[in-house]
């Protein structure tokens, strides 16, 4: 697992935890039953509290991406891809309307709007 | 693992009051000014001074009652006490595997050689880097299930307190239900460390927080006197007067990020938590 974690963000550490491995699962490069490290090993590692590995990885059985078994460790589970592929285009969808409506509401056109997309492409 | 449940001690006009709790597997570290009571509530936790009031249980075991053999369970480091200076680590070796039956000999001397402790020496020639690794081995040497350590890293450079807080990561790892109290000044060694923090101050917790909710949800917004009025203060622990305005300390951050667009936060650690919470109003 590759993880890198910027303790200057505004998002949680968990949470950047989170994302990083549930990035990993959904590309395929953390395989499905693959071990996860112990808890107490990756806080080492990534020189954070236990607590917040642990949080972390609670978040991630409950969105179904990994198994906790009591007493042996955290694997990941068997998870539909496509599925949580879903739900980030999702997420992306809900941020571009998000945008859309911030934009809407100090009276950009749809033309400025798709104007201002262009360019972002453009330097993109 | 360990309970302290109101503990008092009076020194003088100094007087500590507190309780507090080390889970099995946790990594608590204890933060506050010089004479806050910091290495008073270690002593009492090790039954080293007796308390005047209250109770300190290890494994449910009253701290003045532990036998040798619950003693030879906890690892201790201590700032101002250690072997005498005369020993070499060959000597102290001698001297562990007679105190503790557990001595692990092995991991002692591979781990005194890793640090690039000299084992014939007598460790008045030491540097002092050396000497508080040698004090934390020590305490790690007999497979503990409990570490006391006060200010371990006390006056050592970056590279030495890293190798200490790594060799106190090594020791978790071996059995997640080692348990660590830790006393520090230098903050940052807590914030990668511990699971939760005890802030005290006069001899009293001021708060006790999850190491993790501290960098998460702590923050200093700096915002001006006029926006200070208008501000709802619902989540501000602390503010203070500062040459632009006010510096406000709240444990919701992402709260007011929300609420106030464009408002400055600063991320805060362990050292806003001091500063703050032990000073100002």
């Amino acid at each position: 697992m590759h993880i890198i974690l910027n303790n200057n963000s505004m998002v949680p550490i968990y949470e950047q935890l989170m994302d990083q491995v549930k990035n990993e699962i959904i590309s395929g490069e953390l395989a499905e039953g693959e071990a996860l490290p112990s808890v107490r090993a990756l806080s080492g590692e990534l020189r954070i509290s236990a607590l917040t590995v642990k949080k972390a990885y609670d978040k991630l059985e409950e969105e179904g991406f990994v198994v906790t078994v009591h007493g042996k460790g955290t694997y990941v589970a068997a998870t539909d891809k496509s599925l949580a592929m879903e739900a980030r285009r999702k997420t992306v969808e809900d941020d571009f309307a998000a945008a859309i409506r911030k934009a809407g509401s100090v009276g950009f056109s749809k033309e400025d709007i798709m104007e201002i997309v262009k360019i972002i492409l453009e330097e993109y | 693992m360990v309970k302290v449940e109101n503990l008092v001690k009076n020194y003088g006009n100094f007087k500590l009051e507190l309780s507090m709790e080390i889970a099995d597997g946790r990594v608590t570290g204890i933060v506050g000014k010089n004479g806050a009571g910091k290495s008073t509530t270690i002593k009492s936790i090790l039954g080293l001074i007796k308390p005047d009031g209250g109770h300190v249980t290890i494994n449910g075991v009253e701290a003045e009652r532990l036998s040798s053999r619950d003693k030879e369970k906890i690892g201790v480091s201590l700032s101002d006490s250690g072997f005498s200076m005369l020993l070499s680590i060959r000597d102290i070796i001698c001297i562990l595997k007679k105190m503790y039956p557990a001595f692990d000999e092995a991991f002692f001397t591979n781990s005194c050689k890793a640090q690039g402790l000299p084992m014939n020496k007598q460790i008045k020639e030491y540097s002092t880097g050396m000497r508080a690794k040698l004090r934390a081995l020590i305490a790690m040497s007999h497979g503990a299930q409990l570490l006391v350590m006060d200010e371990p890293t006390a006056g050592l450079d970056v590279e030495a307190r890293n190798d200490i807080l790594d060799m106190i990561r090594n020791y978790l790892r071996e059995d997640d239900k080692r348990s660590v109290l830790i006393s520090s000044h230098i903050s940052s060694d807590l914030e990668g460390l511990c699971d939760d923090i005890y802030l005290i101050h006069d001899g009293k917790v001021v708060l006790h927080e999850d190491t993790d909710a501290i960098l998460d949800n702590y923050g200093v917004l700096k915002v001006s006197e006029e926006a200070y009025e208008q501000l709802d203060k619902s989540y501000i622990l602390r503010s203070r007067k500062d040459s632009f305005g006010y510096s406000c300390f709240t444990n919701e951050k992402h709260y007011y990020a929300e609420n106030n667009p464009g408002i400055v936060i600063e991320n805060s650690g362990i050292d806003d938590l001091i500063l703050m919470m032990t000073g100002g109003n």
